[in-house]
This record gives structure tokens, sequence and C-alpha cells, in this order.
């Protein structure tokens, strides 16, 4: 059965002479809640309205359940869209909003009104049924667009930034409802947002894009522990992964020992083909340093070094430490500690890393066998 | 001794005399230039040598003639037709004005096309195009067409957006509103003319508003073109008609003129006093969004 | 952005229909009238090529030149004028005063109706001999003048009407003026700006698309004033208000020289066309346009 499967073949999207999606093939099974990620203007919203239809492709095709429905008009591909600005009907009540789709296709009053009360009931709408827009909180109007989504009963459910117009209490409860919404409905959802916490929660898969390319697709953790590149990397994971660059000393068969600023790492892996003399990235997030006692002495597996601390952020539940590392690197490496511990700028701090749990990058930023694979195992 | 912060003196009074010296200039210019229009109206309720002999506002002998003499004219019609045949021309043009405004301004603003900025390059050009340059070919077409002394050279192109002020309004009104509403709509299942029915009129209205108010005011006023479509004097509008009084009647009956230019005058001043909110909004929409 | 590229023309068709019969085709059409001899009771089919006849005669006609002289004078009074005041009762308006709503209707009235024939001729009377004005000067102890019989007086009193509509550029000029955020004038205050400073530094160069906007309108309907002279002095005395559209509207309708009025016409058409160019072209160097809108279609 592939009701509510979407197919994207080699999609791009030009508006005049700029390249927006240059080439996309993406698969998503029926009943995945896709999340679309990517810095701002990478064209996260384009591909999915060209998904909706709202854009056609200069090139490709799409796919929805076992349609070809490249040149389809929007409203008979069977998707819904809930827009970051809602785009509620200022001038009708609620109940209108949510029954507009069905007017236009014809249906007779009583059906209307039957399918937009179960979409309210749904949603805890009923009591707002004759309001208007401007006399509903953010939050319900979030969930007025997305009952206007569900009278349609789509294959597809499309979100573009739905909560970013939401304060953070308010965005987090969204969350949740979306995420209930989703296993409840059991509909395939394809959900674009800035915010990682929303990607990592709610996806079922991620896909990472910039500049108008896929860099990985994948489930949220695995993205988290497999980047496949510099750029995901980068971009997945809270503060950022710190990069150093290093120099491959020796290669041997499960390990690549890389020279960085004045100490060299022998880090563990399982495929990938570097050559002495090339240059290598290596990352490290910062939840993966290790602050004092945390270190076992006789681990083999860590390394420690010594610090000077640079800045601190204190959140309460976590410490930040801008920390200078020489033996790693000329930047300053960002450390992250559990807990709210006194650390006083200008002191030193002994830090640890776990071999296996650093990242290894080419020179193209591709990554070099997947050490994560054993920050499982370790972490086991 | 008081924890109360004292009020500093001085500058409540700088801030003060800087109001009292607006004010003054406000009330000041504003008596000035609505004067002459309190005198029009209370010209019409003053026997006519009253209007000669005083400055005062006030009619020392107020009286009703002026006004029903004026409204009967000098004329075998009474005002009535004339006001009658303003609006007879009047409606069918707002209306088409409004049609056609929306109509174009939706095709400019929300649709891609080749030419298109060659269009609204052109579409602005006509805003700033003198009427006097394209006044006698357009006679001699209606002419052709057999439609002199009709009304139809009066509104017939307002049905082909040739007001070019209007559709920019509305395009400028437009381009401030987030296509979403329009794009869910087409999710919704409607075409782009339902888009514009369902959703993009209710939401310009506004726009709609005021440019069917400055439609209705321009042609209020406007002279030129009756004068030289019309020729029966039982077509003509409230302009010609007055213009046609007061070479009649001028040397004598003042208060007859004057009080036939306040009933002239009344139609524009409801409208404005009632919908004064859309012609600030039309106005400046043109000038201070873009 | 939805349906297909026809649609767009669709629905600007009825635009470019009108623009085709009752813009463009007229436009060209007076053009090639202003070249012939033709005259309004013929059938069109019998005007005759004159080549440049009716531009040589405007050359040697000292009622055009009079009425060209009349025309600029006109608009470089009125233009200058009617922007400053309006700018100035803006500036005044712009000020946290109650009342401010109640002054801006007073203001826009006389705009709304000033172009209209009842407002002439309440002007006709106001400026009568034994109108209002005179009877104010003689209450307060003057002369009376001669308001509508004497050239000099008579152009004045169509000026002024044209100044007492000052209320449309005004309204323009304060929403401009609102469009301001306060926080610049606030930051100049701090960075130690004076009144007068901020005026010129901030006020006015924000002002001044809204001044170009302004600029433009008003310098195409002053060039274009039938109305008010038509019906206040008829263009007299001794054609001291003979706009150049009186001129146009009397050849064409009185004496029936259309192809005369067609090369006036088009005269007055490259002038204002001449005076568009010129503001547009000098935009560059004083209109500014800060955050300038991408127009995402
Ligand atoms: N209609 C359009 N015409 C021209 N360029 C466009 C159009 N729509 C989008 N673009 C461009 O395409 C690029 C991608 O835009 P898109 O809106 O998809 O980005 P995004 O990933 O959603 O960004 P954000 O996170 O800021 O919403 C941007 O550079 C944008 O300027
Ligand atoms: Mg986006």
């Amino acid at each position: 059965m592939t009701k509510g499967r979407v197919l994207l073949r080699g999609v791009m999207k030009s508006f005049g002479a700029v390249d927006v999606i240059k080439g996309v093939d993406l698969e998503i099974a029926p009943g995945e809640l896709t999340v679309f990620v990517g810095p701002s203007g990478c064209g996260k919203s384009t591909l999915l309205r060209l998904v909706s239809g709202l854009e056609l492709p200069t090139g490709g095709s799409i796919m929805i359940g076992d349609r070809d429905v490249t040149c389809v008009h929007p409203s008979e591909r069977g998707i819904a869209m809930v827009f970051q600005s809602y785009a509620l009907y200022p001038h009708m009540s609620v109940a209108e909003n949510m029954g507009f789709g069905l007017k236009i296709a014809g249906l007779p009053k009583a059906v209307i009104k039957e399918k937009v009360a179960k979409a309210a009931e749904i949603l805890q709408l009923t009591p707002l049924l004759d309001r208007k827009p401007r006399a509903l909180s953010g939050g319900q109007r979030q969930r007025v667009a997305i009952g206007r989504c569900i009278v349609r009963e789509p294959e597809v459910f499309l979100f573009d930034e739905p909560l970013s117009n939401l304060d953070a209490a308010l965005r987090g409860q969204m969350r949740v409802e979306i995420a209930r919404l989703h296993a409840k409905l059991g509909a395939t959802m394809i959900y674009v947002t800035h915010d990682q916490v929303e990607a990592m929660t709610l996806a079922t898969r991620i896909v990472v894009l910039n500049a108008g390319r896929i860099e990985q697709i994948g489930a949220p953790i695995e993205l988290y522990r497999h980047p496949a590149n510099l750029f995901v990397a980068g971009f997945i994971g809270s503060p950022r992964m710190n990069f150093m660059d290093g120099i491959v000393e020796a290669a041997e068969a499960d390990a690549v020992h890389v020279r960085l600023n004045a100490a060299t790492l022998r880090l563990p892996r399982h495929e990938g083909d570097v050559k002495p003399g090339a240059k290598v990235t290596v990352g490290i997030r910062p939840e993966h340093f290790r602050v004092g006692s945390a270190v076992d002495a006789g681990d083999d597996q860590a390394v420690e070094f010594d610090s000077v601390i640079d800045l601190v952020e204190r959140l309460g539940g976590e410490t930040l430490a801008h920390l200078r590392m020489p033996s790693l690197s000329d930047g300053v490496l960002v450390v992250k500690i559990s807990g709210d511990i006194p650390l006083r700028i200008g002191t030193g701090l002994r830090v640890g890393v776990r071999l296996a749990q650093c990242h290894l990058f080419d020179a193209d930023g591709r990554a070099v066998g997947a050490s994560a694979a054993r920050v499982a195992a370790v972490a086991a | 001794m008081s924890l109360m912060p004292t009020p500093r003196r001085d500058i409540a009074w700088i801030g003060r005399a800087n109001a009292l010296v607006r004010y003054g200039v406000l009330i000041g210019v504003g008596l000035i230039m609505l004067y002459p229009l309190f005198w029009m109206v209370a010209a019409s309720f003053k026997p006519n040598h009253e209007i000669f002999g005083s400055v005062s506002l006030w009619p020392r002998d107020p009286t009703m003639d002026g006004v029903v003499k004026g409204w009967r004219t000098g004329t075998e019609y009474s005002f009535a037709t004339y006001l009658l045949n303003s609006f007879a021309f009047i409606i069918p043009k707002v209306v088409l004005t409004v049609v056609s405004s929306v109509l174009v301004a939706y095709g400019f603003a929300r649709f891609r096309m080749p030419g298109k900025q060659l269009w609204f390059a052109l579409m602005v050009a006509t805003i700033l195009l003198p009427k006097s340059v394209l006044l006698i070919p357009q006679y001699l077409m209606f002419r052709e067409f057999g439609w002199l002394d009709t009304y139809l050279p009066l509104y017939i192109p307002c049905a082909f957006a040739t007001d070019g002020f209007f559709v920019f309004m509305v395009v400028q009104f437009l381009r401030g509103i987030p296509p979403d509403m329009e794009e869910a709509a087409v999710i919704d299942g409607c075409n782009s003319l339902q888009v514009l029915w369902h959703v993009v009129v209710p939401v310009i209205m506004p726009a709609i508003i005021s440019v069917a108010l400055f439609q209705f005011m321009w042609s209020l006023n406007d002279f030129l073109y009756p004068l030289i479509y019309l020729s029966s004097v039982g077509k003509y509008p409230v302009a010609l008609a007055l213009k046609m009084a007061i070479d009649v009647t001028e040397a004598t009956a003042w208060n007859e003129v004057l009080a036939m230019s306040t009933i002239a005058l009344l139609p524009s001043l409801i409208v404005f006093f009632l919908a004064q909110k859309y012609f600030v909004e039309g106005i400046t929409s043109g000038s201070v969004k873009g | 952005m939805y349906d297909n590229r026809v649609s767009g023309y669709l629905y600007i068709a009825p635009f470019l229909i009108g623009l085709a019969t009752f813009t463009l085709f007229p436009f060209l059409s007076s053009f090639l009238l202003s070249f012939s001899d033709y005259q309004l009771q013929d059938p069109v089919q019998q005007a005759r090529f004159l080549g440049l006849g009716n531009y040589i005669q405007m050359a040697s006609d000292d009622t055009f030149y009079g009425s060209l002289g009349v025309t600029f004078l006109y608009v470089f009074i009125t233009v200058p004028l009617k922007l400053a005041f309006a700018l100035f009762i803006a500036f005044v308006l712009n000020f946290k005063l109650r009342g401010i709503g109640f002054f801006r209707t007073a203001y826009y009235v006389p705009s709304i109706l000033g172009g209209s024939v009842a407002i002439a001729v309440l002007w006709r009377y106001v400026f009568a001999g034994d109108g209002l004005i005179n009877q104010v000067l003689v209450w307060a102890g003057g002369e009376p003048l001669n308001w509508l019989g004497e050239p000099a007086y008579a152009l004045f009193t169509i000026v002024l009407l044209r100044l007492w509509q000052f209320g449309s550029a005004m309204v323009v000029f304060l929403a401009g003026l609102q469009n301001i955020p306060t926080d610049l004038y606030e930051a100049a205050t701090i960075d130690g700006a004076g009144k007068a400073r901020i005026f010129f530094t901030i006020t006015l160069p924000l002002l001044t698309p809204v001044i170009f906007f302004n600029f433009i309108m008003q310098i195409v309907q002053a060039f274009q004033e039938f109305n008010g002279p038509y019906i206040i002095t008829g263009g007299g005395p001794l054609k001291s208000t003979y706009l150049l559209p009186l001129m146009i509207y009397e050849e064409a309708f009185k004496y029936f020289n259309v192809g005369y009025a067609a090369a006036l016409s088009w005269v007055l058409f490259l002038i204002i066309a001449l005076f568009t160019i010129i503001a547009f072209a000098s935009a560059k160097y004083w209109v500014f346009y800060g955050n300038e809108r991408e127009d995402r279609e």
C-alpha cells in the first residue's frame, strides 16, 4: 500500500536565474513524520511548496501515493498545509475557515458541518467555532489552521514552521499536540522547522538541506551520532560541535593517527580511506568532553588535556565553558558540563575526551569511518 | 519630607507653550480656510440684500427663499433632475472602476508573467499623462460611435481600468498583504477567480471602499468631460447645472446660487464625513507604503 | 503564483484593452492631428496634412506665449507654496495634541471639494466686487479691490483656490511623518542633535520619498488646472488666467481648430513629460529610499 507515500525524483526549482532546489531525491514512507531542517534560505519552504503544488518544479517529478502529481493542482494532490502565519481567512468564522475547502468542493452543508464538528472535537475547538480568527489566541489560531487540514482528510500534512510565531511555553505544548495528532491520525507529515528541539523530538526522519541539496537523511539520533559530513555535524546538536584542523600522521587498519596543534590522537575507525599527510578535521561535541573525576585514569580510550577558562556561561542546569586548549586548537572550544559547577575565568581546567566519540572528516568534509558506531558500544 | 517627586514646572511650561502655539496656528488657519464654506452655507439662508450687507455669519432674517428657488433652478428642470443625472453616470462609473481596478491590480500583484514590468510602468505613466492630450481624439472617437450627448463616454472607459491611480492604489494595498491566505485558498481548491472573490476581495475591502469613494468624489466634481459630451440640458449633471445657473442668475440671486452650491456639495460632504478614514488611507497608500 | 502564465494576462486584459483604445490610440491620434488642419465640424476624413504648420503658427501666436507664461507662473507659484504650506501644517499637526483627527479632517475637506464647480462658484462670489473678501476689507477699514477685474489679482484668486486645497498633500506628509520611527529621533537626541539638526538630518531625508510623490502629483495636476479659471474668471481679464488647458479647450470646442488644439496639447504633454523626467532622473540624488522591500511574487 502506498497511500501517503511521497516520492521526489530529481526535483529542481529555479526562480529566474537563481537555482533554489538543485536536484532532490527523497522517498517518504506512509505515516512518517519527516522534518526538513537547514539554514535560512536553503530552500526548505520551497521544497515544501513544491510538494504542495504552490510552486511547480522546473525539473524532476513528484509522486504522492500512486499518482504522479507533478502538474496537479494543489487541491487535488491530497495534501493540506499549515502556514507559519496560519493564513486563516480573517472574515470567516472558525467553522467557516475549517469548512471552506469542502464548500468549494461542493459538499452538502450537513456533511461539512459534521466533518468540521469532528475535527473541532479532536482539537478542542468546539466552543470557538463561531469566533472570528481575530478573537483567538495564537495557539488557538494554530489549532484552527491544523483543523482546516484535518477536515480535508489529506494523505499528507505539510507544516511550514507552524510554531515559530508562538512563545516558548506554547510552542512546547503545541509540539506535544502535533506529536499526539500524528500518532492518532497516522498520516504522513512533512514539517519544516528552524528549531532543533522540534526536529529531534517530532521527527521519525530528518532531512538536512543545504543550499538546495540534501546533505543527509536519517533518524534524529542517527544524524546526531553519525553525521555524514561537516555540515550536518555542525548543524545538528546544540551548542555546535567543536572542529579542529589536523593532519593524518599514520593510517592503520582500525585507527587513524591525527596530529592536531600539539597533540596526536589515535582515533578508532571502521572504514574510510585517508592517506598520511591528508588534511582532516576532527569534531568533538561539547557534551562529549569530560571534566575532572569523570575521566577514568586507566582508560586508554580517553585522553586528557590542560585548558584555560576563557568564558563561562551558566545556564543553571548546565554550564558552558569556553576553553583555550592550545594542544588541540588555536581557537576556543566549547565544553558542556552538566550541573552548575563553580569555574573561574583565567584558571586552568583539565578536560578529557573519549577517542571513540570524536568525529573525523576528510578534506572534502565527508565523515571518515563511522567511529561513532563505537560510541554506542562504549555508552552501552 | 515628602517622597513624591516634584513636578518640574519649567518643563511642563515649555510643553504647554509649545502646544499653545500649535493650537493657535491650527485654529487660525482652520478658521480662515473654512470661513468661506460657512459663509456659503449661511448665505443660502439669508435674503439677498443681507449677503452684501454684513460680514456676520448668522442670518438676521433667516429665510428658505434661496434654497427653495435654488432647488427649482431657473430652468425647466428642478435640481433633483440634475442630481439624478449625476448619479446616472457616477454609479456605473464607480462600479466599473472598482471591478476593473481590482481585477487588474490582482493580475499585477499576484501573477508572474512576461512583460509585466513594462505594462506596470505604462500604467504608472498613464497616471502622469495629461488628460487634455487625449481629450480631442477621444471626443472624435466617441462621436464616431454615436455616443455624443449620452453618458457612455463618461463611464465606459472606466470598465477598462483607465484610471491608473486606482489600480496603483489597490496594487500597493495588495503588496502589503502576505499571499499565504490566498495560497491556503488554493489548497482548499479555489481557482484564481474564486481566490479573488472569496479571499482577496474581503481582505482588501478597505482599499475597494477607498477607490469607490475617490471615484465618486472626483466624478461629482468632474466638469470638463460632461461639458464636452453632454449638450441637452435635460441630461446635465449638477456641475453643468451650476455653471449654467451662474450664467443665468448671477447678478441678482446670490442666495439661490450659493444655496445650489451648498446642496451640490452636500453629497460629497456627507460621504466624506461618513468615511473619512478611507480617504486618508487611500491617499496615503500610494505614497507612504510604497 | 498559481494557475498558468496566461491567467495573469486575463486579469490585466481590461487594462491592456483600455490602454490601447482609450489611451495609446488617442495619444497617437492627437499627435497626428497636430499636423493637420482638421476642423471639429468636418468628418475626420477631410483632415489635410499641414506639416509643421500648427507648430509654426504657434511660434508666432502671442496668445500662446501669454498662455504659456501664465501657466508657468501659475505652476511655479502654486506648487512650491502648496507643498511648503502642506508640510508646515503637517509638521504642526505631527505632535501629540488632542484633536489632531479633527484638524486633519477640517483641513482635508477643502481638497476633497476644491475641484468642484460649486467651490469655483463660491470663489467667484467670495472675490466678487461686493463679495466676502471686499466686505472684510471694508469692515477692517481698507479699500475694496477689483479682484476679478485686475489681471494680477485675478491670477491671485485662482492661485489661492489651489493653495486652499493643500489638505491632501498635507495628509500624505502627515502619514509620512508618522511613519518615521520615533527611536531615530531619540537616538539623534542622545547623540546631541538639536531640533533644527534633527529636522534637516533625519526628518527631511526620510520624508523625501513622500515629498517626491507629492511634488510629481502637484506638478502634473497644476499643469492641468481647468475648472477654476474656466468658471471663476473665464481666462480673463486680458487672458491673465488663460491657462494652457483652457486655451486647448477653447481652440478645439469653441473655435473648432482641432489641429491647432492638438498641437497645443502635445506641447503641454511635452512640458509635463519634461518635468516628470527631470524629477525622476534627479530622484536618485535627493530621494532617500531606506529599507526597500523585495517584491516576492
Ligand atoms: N518567489 C521567489 N522568487 C525568487 N526567489 C525566491 C522565491 N521564493 C524563494 N526564493 C529564494 O529561494 C531561496 C530559498 O527560499 P526558501 O523560502 O525556500 O528558504 P527557507 O529554507 O524556507 O528559509 P527560511 O528558513 O528563512 O524560511 C531563498 O534564497 C529565497 O530568496
Ligand atoms: Mg521558510
